[in-house]
């Protein structure tokens, strides 16, 4: 899963010929006079100025200016760009132009095991939630596009009457084009709207996943996907997926503000039972990690690093279940290598460390990890006989 | 499959296409599927130690069916620890769209008499698991159930966070929830402990009642000699000093076992650091000795001026046929290579061997070695060239005995020799001069070279200069060449009807 921003939403959608307002992304406010100069829009129509980055609930923080003239949009976009929510800063405004319109659609493909589903409404807008039973869904099975006859059925269906259903079809049956060869996971469109002037259809706003595992196929992605959680990726979480997307194996981190329990686990799986436990265990955790599929020592050091200089951490849980194919030694070697770095420059400082695996190597993994006792650590290490989330318990009662 | 990463599409499709043809497509992201005692495909269960802590060798009475890898080992482990092991076990992977179910593996062991419950261990995000649920509560099931679900803890996460598993991701409005499955399991009669922790103490307690029911009858005592130890590797043995091997290859110059290659001893990056060429390296690897300043000026210039000698030569032109055929560098190299040999470039260690014989057993008798070689070996190596003559000299040989003559301290007395014999064999015949081969060979002993390493200084000279050729006619684009009929006699029959075979 990757969600990607409106600019770049706007730009496949532009491929695909599904109609968008004319738009601008800018970093620098002053480049919005210049573009001004360039393009009539920007000085004629009324603009809407919005933060573009992956802040949720934008339009409460005032990261959304409606009704703007070019003017106005400037100072708007100066006051944005630049402030700091929560950890994330505002770095881009995408500027675009407001289209009049009386009725607001909504559209939205969403992936599942044997295709896709389409949704169609002709109430959308910000009461769709509201309006969750009028919505027409159509399975698309994979590898077929419906006919345009077909969606234009739907489109009757979902109350679209006379020439508006068959434009809706159409840019419907596009958009179902560009779902599928943009390896898309979701699409929504709310509102879809027409402009009163020329009738003109647009998509006023978006919110598109892409399958990131796909991006080899695609030469034009030139974006980054961006967090899903309601606020940007901080510079740690960066850090570890710019080191995933270069290794054999993966490593992973969300980080969890307040938390004080460390999760240094290992396994899609296992991972997760841990923050479960700790969570069961009344616990806060203080992010969420997790290294699989043998990465290298490099990797998971790196990843150690991260994780000791969380803020406040009372413990590390350097868990994970007995391993098929990971090289325990030589994981643990990357794991140690972090926690004696980080000790040097100051951090673990009354950090306590607990540790259960199992698998390759395993003596030899668990044996250096308990040398680690001898260089002054307060860690305790355990072998495949204890049971695999009771360290966590052992921690929370010490 | 056993692979990560594969983009959604090309996984629903993989599963499409298995459902067609009536097959189970088990991945992307599996780790494998074994059954206890006859066979595994991929790496799940791990390592032979492993195999054996989780009696995997036999088979038991719990199916494992799990999302993850690691935990698919986890669960096979705490079968083995709480009940009496597995029949068989399979990881789906984590994938969004996984190209299996856990309902068509639950319907395989509800169809296998040897199974008698089933471990399932899923997470937050899809509807499999409650499929699954939806499949075990729809009849009266043979086997017993037994689940754990990871994700609670999503209900104090961020909403919308990924875990590590591609799938184990909430749907909007809580679908997929961890909660939701756990509720649908429970209700479908699964035993469903509220934390991993509570799994070993659910899967005893369903192994206890199997067992007194009569259902899972006690395992009998199996022989320990039936399950050896791995033996240990020899690598083990040797570093308890048990075991000598006789090493199958010596080398005395190099080593990289270390951080850096050594040659003879010293770091390659010390001798970068203190000065050293790739003269002083040829000294060492080729004769185990830092040549001196002088020594290493000597090496260097024989290299240079062997480095090409235009394109005509067999070598050069070798390499450059190749090039133009889009043969690769190497491989064109070589072909280039393959010409050196007693008529191109072979002679030095030859011409270098004899003169070297000659300084020790005719010291002051060069007519005595002369009709030695006549009789021995024929023509002496090293003397003679085509085109070039006492009129016309090798501009290389006079340079070179120049330079090491009057600029270098060498003591030269095999390159004395070879000038003395020269002397002689060119008053018989003007082309008869000491050549190109015969001088570098001649230096080369006086630096105290081993003989037979003496061609490899032509090899290694030239080689700069094949590689040279090789990437000139590459920058060119030059395509492949034939010789033209006219450079070629055709001194054939003429032509004439194949008679009938006899």
């Amino acid at each position: 899963m990757a969600k990607i921003l409106e600019g770049p939403a706007m730009k496949l959608f532009n491929k695909w010929g599904i109609p968008v307002p004319n738009y601008v992304v800018i970093m620098d406010p002053n480049r919005l006079e210049q573009l001004g100069e360039a393009n009539k829009w920007l000085r004629e129509s009324k603009l809407v100025v919005k933060a573009h980055e992956a802040i949720g609930g934008r339009y409460k923080l005032g990261l959304v200016k409606l009704g703007l003239n070019l003017e106005q949009a400037l100072e708007a976009a100066k006051e944005m760009i630049g402030r700091e929510i929560g950890t994330s800063v505002v770095r881009q405004v995408i500027v675009a132009e407001m289209l009049d319109h009386d009725e607001e659609y909504y559209v939205s493909i969403a992936g599942n095991r044997d295709g896709a589903e389409l949704l169609l409404s002709n109430k959308g807008g910000v009461d769709i939630e509201d309006n969750w039973d009028t919505v027409k869904r159509l399975f698309i099975p994979l590898d077929e596009t419906p006919s345009i006859e077909r969606i234009t059925e739907a489109a009757w269906e979902a109350g679209f009457v006379g020439e508006i259903a068959e434009r809706v079809a159409k840019i419907t049956s596009r958009l179902i084009l560009c779902f599928d060869n943009e390896d898309s996971q979701s699409i929504e469109i709310n509102p879809l709207v027409i402009r009163k002037s020329d009738m003109r259809f647009a998509a006023l706003d978006a919110v598109m996943n892409v399958d990131w595992d796909a991006r080899f196929r695609h030469a034009d992605w030139d974006f980054k996907p961006v967090s899903e959680i309601g606020r940007s990726f901080t510079e740690a979480e960066q850090q570890i997926m710019d080191i995933d997307a270069r290794i054999k194996g993966s490593v992973k981190l969300v980080e969890v503000p307040g938390g004080n329990i460390a999760l240094l686990t290992a396994g899609g799986g296992a991972s997760v039972f841990y923050s479960d436990a700790v969570v069961a265990r009344g616990g806060s955790i203080a992010n969420y990690a997790e290294y699989s599929g043998d990465p290298p020592d490099w990797a998971v050091e790196a990843l150690t690093e991260t994780i000791c200089r969380l803020p406040n951490i009372k413990h590390i849980i350097v868990g994970g279940a007995i391993a098929n194919f990971t090289d325990v030694k030589a994981t643990f070697n990357g794991i140690i290598n972090g926690f004696r770095e980080s000790k040097s420059k100051g951090f673990l400082e009354n950090v306590k460390i607990w540790v259960r695996r199992g698998g390759p190597n395993e003596n030899q993994g668990l044996a250096s990890m308990k040398k680690l006792q001898e260089e002054g650590f307060d860690i305790h290490v355990y072998d495949r006989s204890m049971p695999m989330t009771d360290i966590v318990d052992l921690a929370l009662n010490s | 499959m056993i692979t990560e990463g594969v983009p959604e599409k090309d996984a629903k499709r993989l599963r499409k296409y298995a459902l067609e043809k009536g097959k189970i497509f088990n991945g992307p992201s599996s780790i494998g599927i074994m059954s206890a005692g006859e066979c595994r495909l991929g790496v799940i269960g791990g390592e032979y130690k492993n195999l054996k802590l989780c009696n995997l060798y036999r088979a038991g009475s719990f199916g494992v069916i799990t999302k993850s890898g690691g935990l698919s080992n986890e669960a096979m482990w705490l079968c083995a620890q709480n009940g009496d092991g597995i029949t068989s076990a399979v990881a789906i992977g984590g994938d969004s769209y996984p190209g299996t179910d856990f309902v068509t593996y639950l319907q395989m062991f509800e169809n296998d008499p040897e199974t008698k419950a089933v471990v399932v261990i899923g997470e937050v995000g899809g509807t499999l698991e409650e499929e699954a649920a939806e499949w075990f509560g729809a009849e009266k099931r043979r086997i017993k159930l037994i689940a754990a679900i990871g994700g609670t803890c999503q209900d104090v996460l961020p909403q919308g966070m990924k875990f590590g598993h591609a799938g184990a991701k909430e749907g909007k409005k809580g679908l997929g929830s961890a909660r939701s499955k756990i509720n649908a399991l429970r209700e479908a009669g699964a035993h469903v402990p509220d934390t991993f922790g509570g799994l070993s103490k659910a899967i005893k307690q369903v192994y206890l009642e199997l067992q007194a029911t009569g259902i899972i009858k006690p395992e009998p005592e199996l022989d320990e000699k039936l399950l050896p130890d791995l033996p240990p590797s020899v690598q083990e043995i040797m570093k308890q000093g048990d075991v000598i091997v006789e090493p199958l290859i010596r080398t005395t110059i190099s080593d990289d076992r270390g951080e850096e290659p050594r040659y003879v001893g010293y770091a390659a990056s010390e001798l970068c650091e203190k000065g050293y060429g790739i003269e002083d390296v040829i000294g060492l690897l080729w004769n185990k000795k830092l040549p001196t300043k002088e020594e290493s000026e000597i090496i260097k210039r024989i290299i240079m001026i062997s480095a090409d000698h235009g394109p005509a030569v067999s070598g050069a032109f070798g390499s450059i046929i190749a090039a133009c055929a889009g043969i690769d560098l190497p491989q064109a190299v070589s072909a280039g290579m393959t010409m050196i040999g007693p008529r191109f470039g072979g002679a030095v260690t030859n011409a270098g061997k004899y003169f070297k014989y000659g300084v020790k057993e005719y010291p002051n008798d060069i007519p005595g070695f002369l009709s030695w070689m006549k009789q021995n070996v024929g023509p002496v190596p090293g003397i003679g060239h085509r085109v070039k003559s006492l009129k016309n000299p090798d501009k290389r040989v006079k340079y070179l005995v120049e330079y090491v003559k009057n600029q270098t301290t060498l003591h030269t007395p095999c390159l004395d020799y070879a000038l003395e014999v020269e002397k002689i064999t060119t008053s018989k015949k003007d082309n008869l001069i000491l050549n190109v081969d015969g001088t570098i060979g001649c230096i080369l002993v006086d630096l105290d070279f081993p003989e037979y390493s003496l061609n490899g200084f032509f090899v290694l000279a030239r080689t700069i200069g094949m590689i040279g050729h090789w990437i000139d006619q590459n920058n060119q684009n030059s395509r492949l060449i034939r010789l033209y009929d006219y450079l070629i006699n055709y001194a054939v029959k003429e032509e004439r009807e194949v008679p009938e075979k006899k």
